[in-house]
């Protein structure tokens, strides 16, 4: 073959190699057209063929020709191929359009009672000055729920709690967690840092504010030289955890046979309407109390207190009623998620 | 205690406010309940002038007077009451005054006669019981003057504390009045003139028990005449929340708020002559002032005569000698009486007195023979009559005397946390009328009953206590009146700074994880009365056994017996749960009927039951939830709760606490919960309790939603404890599957091939249920249920056989145990 007619061929089919291309539509077209052209059995391989006829002189200059017309194919391949790439990639964009605007369905949402969070909550906040939590029973004896808190048969002390008896003789459930006290000290040495929550019960008409079963919180702390000062400390930064740090407190003397000093602990901040709302009872552990729970009370000193912890739910929830808590009404729940 | 202020104010001068005071017996420990003004409600009524009172033209009952209001401003007012007449000055209430009995004032005709406003009575304005006649006041009572400012009262309402009976008095609020401000306290005893008549001629007084009465003090007034007390006792008893009764009663009420002494008036005429403090006889009978006959008991203590009991000491007279229009002579009884036994008297009759109330709390010695003559001077002022020369004195040695109490000033600081100074704690402790001096010699400190303390001299003060301080006993007691008195606001908040207590777990660690996870997918938590009647604790109980072994142990074993309360409020509420699914059902079933189609709750709690060896407290956990499991996407069907969904959450469960659950076929039927057929026993490791769907025959049933129900103790519940787990790393080999599906017959129970498959291919580190079908292919009732066993070959090889051969003797012994039929197998 002349090396005029090889390569008029070669231009020929560069420039129908340029056509096909520009009018391939798909990068699967451009994937056939590019093998039909540059493959094993493509176009170009086939024209090559006649080489072989050509003298050694022609040789490289067909060989140069032919490498310059496979660059300009794979050329024009990789141009056409992003236009069509990008084409197709628009047309799936397109294709899978859908609103993803719509509100998405919900999981089911579970939701915490505020009872059980607000004794979590204080837990939390008691914990990081090394209170654990410890728990009693909540069936008692008259020893531990009264007399062993200082608290004697026939005083008229003991109308501050109405009872509800078992009928087993001797038998009470606790009014207060208090004699979780006792308890405590009989089985632990000092230093001892507890709070005992749990659920309590009074012989007590319901009403938006009481109810026959609550839950208390107890706090304890019996050390070496421990002070009203700093049961007001501990106490200050109770209010600040539960409250918020715009919480104010106000101690004035309060009464409670189990602990002498008495303190009354009232708190006011940003969510309290009415100035000071009394929120939980306090003092030093009475020395009778220390004694009857096996410590030394000249050795040792201690404060306790004792928190509602409806009322304290009730002021941080903003729920108006304590009959609400036991409703367990869903709607109620899940707007506490 | 209602205080009314003009009352305080005779025995200790108050510069301060109202709203002060209150603040400041507040901050004293003397909490206030409220400030009120008595009075308040009298608006449009004013202080007048009669100007004059003539007959009306027309009517014989009605006269009409001119009164004046003002400087110009004179009414023409028709009034029927005949104690009136020209000069006096009265309570004229004006149009558009509303009465305290809701009545509101018009101009209103009266037989022809124009009224602008109408002339009060004490009755008519709720001030005095009085309703004869106008309430005639002082002449010089400022014209025009509101009412309210005139005849209105301040008074503070203080919650006296059970130690501190001394403050159920105006004396005693005057004390501690006088420790805020520094005034002095006067209290000025009226005096009595006695008459020539001797009280010894004609009475006597014996006392059985000095124990039990400690002092008793009797009067006489004799010539009495019974009538209303002067209307500004009246007035001052009602303002404190006492009713008027007569002006002889009223004295004895008086006498006791102001002293806070409770003292009796006995018809002279209705007793005998031998006054008789002594216990009553068994079944003795009493009709007590209350007009209730009632049966004494060996421990009453009664005031008697030669005749029977007169009076249930301290606590309420009796009848039969009550002090009536008919009286004439009257016999005053002042007495102390042991607290306890006038506490208990008034419990056992059901019968508490502003008397008992304040006998229970103790009673000053001195105070007898004074409230006694106290009394007869107010009688004899009121009701005219002669006080009889001297009185009847059980034990006039009797006295009260100062309690001296050492205590360490350096252990007061030490316990509030304060450097107050000796010397400063003195004086805090006089202000309040308890005196401090050096102890002339070493004395013990009484820190508790039983324990007392030897110090040197020098570190020590003597406290003299007066005797109406009962409360204070021990050194801490002076501790606390000296932080009260130096002002707990003043005490500097510090943080308590020494040894920390070492590790102790914490019981809730597990349980707030489980509420976490269950929140996290849906479950809302719930706390649901541990009190409940009877129908609900009857619908279910767990049954006896069902946890066993470290499971009972360490969560609590349940018990059948029940525990019921001695004084319950109300028969729905009077025993304690055993479960806690029938109160959670309750609540789901409320919040069905509040609308929720869907919803779950579990709660954590207890239950509670009667054991050999006393009360007992289990801890569980249930589970209520119905209909859907969250919203569906649009076009999509939702999940609904069912048996599977249910035990996905206890799995979910078991995971954080580190049990495996297994499900049995549920053998005891004590439940009206749990549907037969469709429910399941928990076992496994460290879990036990009972899942199942609502018994078709529960009043809550419905087609849909369905309620799923659960119930169990976790291993962890109670006492927070987790296992750590061990994990071996995982070989380079890929784990090998092995399926194996057997035609299972009727009533065998998948959860025990399951349990056996575990039992027997040891090698497995996972047992699934993954297919599992009735019917093409299969005999009736016969059912194909697919196992997939996974294992991890430590190496690629010669694992094969020893897995093919457990498999063999996991089918064969099915075969043997169930009459299984191996349908297939395959490995992956």
């Amino acid at each position: 073959m002349e090396l005029a007619a090889l390569e008029k061929q070669l231009r020929t089919l560069q420039a129908e190699s340029a056509k096909k291309i520009g009018a391939a539509a798909s990068l699967a077209d451009l994937e056939e057209i590019g093998s039909s052209l540059l493959g094993k059995k493509g176009a170009l391989t086939d024209l090559l063929r006649g080489i072989g006829s050509l003298s050694a002189d022609d040789r490289p200059k067909i060989g140069a020709l032919a490498n310059e017309v496979r660059a300009a194919i794979e050329a024009a391949l990789e141009s056409r191929r992003a236009i069509a790439g990008a084409a197709e990639l628009s047309a799936r964009i397109a294709d899978e359009t859908e609103d993803a605007t719509t509100p998405g369905p919900l999981p089911a949402f579970g939701s915490l009672h505020p009872i059980p969070e607000t004794i979590s909550a204080i837990a939390q906040i008691m914990g990081s000055f090394g209170f654990t939590v410890a728990e009693g029973q909540e069936i008692e004896d008259d020893v531990t729920n009264f007399q062993l808190l200082n608290i004697p048969e026939d005083h008229p002390s003991r109308d501050l709690w109405d009872t509800l008896y078992l009928r087993e003789p001797g038998r009470l459930l606790r009014t207060h967690t208090s004699p979780g006290q006792i308890r405590t000290m009989r089985a632990v040495e000092p230093p001892i840092r507890v709070i005992l929550p749990g659920r309590c019960f009074r012989y007590e008409a319901v009403d938006a504010s009481h109810g026959f079963e609550f839950h208390q919180v107890e706090g304890l702390l019996v050390d070496r030289g421990t002070t009203l000062a700093d049961l007001k400390g501990i106490l200050d930064e109770l209010a600040r955890g539960l409250f918020g740090p715009e919480a104010r407190t106000r101690f004035r003397p309060g009464y409670y046979p189990f602990t002498e000093p008495s303190v009354a602990v009232d708190v006011s901040w940003g969510g309290s309407r009415d100035g000071w709302m009394t929120i939980l009872g306090a003092g030093m552990v009475h020395p009778i109390v220390l004694e009857n729970g096996g410590i030394d009370p000249e050795t040792h000193q201690g404060f306790a207190f004792g928190l509602g912890v409806e009322r304290i739910a009730m002021l941080r929830h903003g729920i108006p009623d304590l009959r609400a808590m036991l409703e367990n009404d869903l709607r109620m729940l899940r707007g506490l998620r | 205690m209602r205080i009314p202020l003009s009352w305080l104010r005779e025995l200790v001068d108050v510069q301060l406010t109202p709203e002060q005071l209150a603040d400041a017996l507040t901050l004293r420990g003397l909490e206030v309940r409220g400030v009120e003004r008595w009075g308040s409600a009298w608006n449009k009524m004013v202080v007048g002038e009669l100007l004059e009172v003539v007959p009306h033209p027309r009517a014989d009952r009605l006269q009409l007077t001119k009164v004046r209001i003002g400087k110009d401003q004179v009414l023409e007012v028709v009034c029927g009451a005949r104690n009136i007449a020209a000069g006096q000055r009265v309570p004229v209430a004006l149009i558009g005054a509303h009465m305290p009995d809701g009545r509101t004032i018009e101009r209103a005709e009266k037989m022809g006669v124009a009224s602008e406003g109408m002339l009060c009575s004490g009755a008519e304005l709720d001030a005095t019981d009085d309703g004869d006649g106008i309430l005639i006041l002082d002449a010089k009572a400022p014209l025009g003057t509101p009412l309210s400012d005139y005849l209105g009262e301040d008074v503070i309402d203080v919650d006296v504390k059970p130690n501190r009976g001394d403050l159920l008095s105006i004396l005693g609020l005057a004390r501690e009045v006088a420790g805020i401000t520094g005034a002095p306290v006067n209290y000025h005893t009226r005096s009595i003139t006695e008459s020539g008549e001797k009280i010894s001629d004609g009475l006597s007084l014996s006392v059985d028990d000095a124990g039990l009465a400690p002092r008793v003090v009797l009067r006489v007034v004799d010539g009495v005449k019974v009538g209303a007390a002067p209307d500004a006792v009246q007035m001052r008893l009602k303002a404190a929340g006492l009713r008027s009764i007569s002006n002889v009663v009223d004295a004895t009420n008086y006498i006791m708020l102001e002293l806070g002494k409770p003292t009796h008036a006995f018809d002279r005429r209705a007793v005998g002559d031998k006054i008789h403090v002594r216990l009553a006889k068994r079944d003795e009978t009493l009709e007590t002032l209350d007009h209730v006959s009632r049966t004494l008991d060996g421990s009453d203590l009664v005031i008697a005569d030669e005749r029977g009991a007169l009076a249930l000491a301290g606590v309420m007279g009796g009848a039969s000698s009550e002090v009536g229009d008919q009286t004439s002579s009257v016999i005053i009884e002042s007495a102390v009486f042991a607290p306890t036994s006038i506490r208990r008297s008034a419990q056992r009759h059901s019968l508490r007195s502003e008397a008992s109330h304040r006998f229970e709390r103790g009673q000053e010695l001195d105070l007898a023979p004074v409230a006694a003559e106290q009394v007869a001077a107010l009688i004899s002022a009121w009701a005219g009559g002669s006080v009889r020369a001297g009185s009847l004195d059980s034990d006039p040695k009797a006295i009260g005397t100062l309690r001296a109490l050492p205590f360490r000033p350096a252990r007061v600081r030490s316990l509030i946390g304060v450097e107050i100074p000796s010397e400063k704690q003195a004086s805090l402790l006089a202000s309040i009328g308890i005196q401090c001096s050096d102890v002339a010699a070493a004395s013990p400190v009484q820190v508790t009953r039983t324990r007392t303390v030897h110090t040197e001299k020098g570190s020590l003060l003597l406290a003299s206590v007066p005797a109406w301080r009962r409360d204070i006993e021990f050194e801490a007691d002076i501790a606390e009146e000296v932080a009260r008195l130096y002002g707990y606001d003043r005490i500097p908040p510090t943080l308590p700074g020494r040894d920390l207590p070492g590790y102790r777990p914490q019981p809730t660690t597990l349980r707030d994880l489980l509420r976490a996870q269950l929140a996290a997918v849906g479950v809302n938590e719930a706390v649901t009365h541990a009190l409940v009647s009877e129908e609900l604790s009857n619908r279910h109980a767990e049954p006896i056994g069902l946890v066993s072994g470290e499971l009972a142990e360490s969560e609590g074993a349940a018990s059948s017996a029940l525990l019921t309360l001695a004084n319950p409020l109300s028969v729905d509420h009077d025993r304690l749960r055993r479960s806690l699914l029938p109160s959670l059902l309750d609540r789901a079933e409320a919040n069905v009927r509040y609308g929720a189609q869907s919803g779950a709750l579990f709660e954590i709690g207890r239950g509670y039951g009667g054991g050999s060896s006393g009360p007992l407290e289990w801890t569980r956990l249930a589970v209520v939830a119905w209909g859907e499991m969250g919203a569906a996407a649009p076009g999509e069907s939702p999940r609904l709760w069912d048996l599977n969904e249910m035990k996905r959450v206890i799995s979910l469960l078991t995971g954080v606490a580190d049990a495996s659950p297994r499900y049995l076929r549920l053998v005891v039927g004590d439940s009206t919960l749990l549907h037969p057929g469709r429910s399941a026993r928990i076992g496994g490791d460290g879990i036990a309790g009972l899942v199942g769907e609502l018994h078709p025959g529960a009043p809550e049933w419905r087609e849909a939603p369905r309620f799923i129900l659960a119930e169990f103790a976790l291993r962890g519940l109670s006492a927070g404890l987790q296992k750590v787990r061990k994990v071996t790393l995982p070989p380079t080999t890929p784990p090998v599957q092995r399926d194996v599906a057997l035609a299972a017959p009727d009533g065998v129970a998948v959860g025990d091939l399951v349990a056996l498959a575990r039992e027997a291919v040891p090698l497995a580190v996972r047992v699934e249920l993954f297919d599992l079908f009735s019917g093409a292919g299969l005999a009736k009732g016969e059912r194909s249920v697919g196992l997939r066993f996974t294992f991890q070959p430590p190496q690629a090889t010669a694992f094969d056989e020893a897995i093919s051969d457990q498999l063999a003797a996991f089918t064969t012994s099915a075969s043997k145990r169930y009459g299984t039929q191996v349908r297939g197998a395959e490995a992956e």
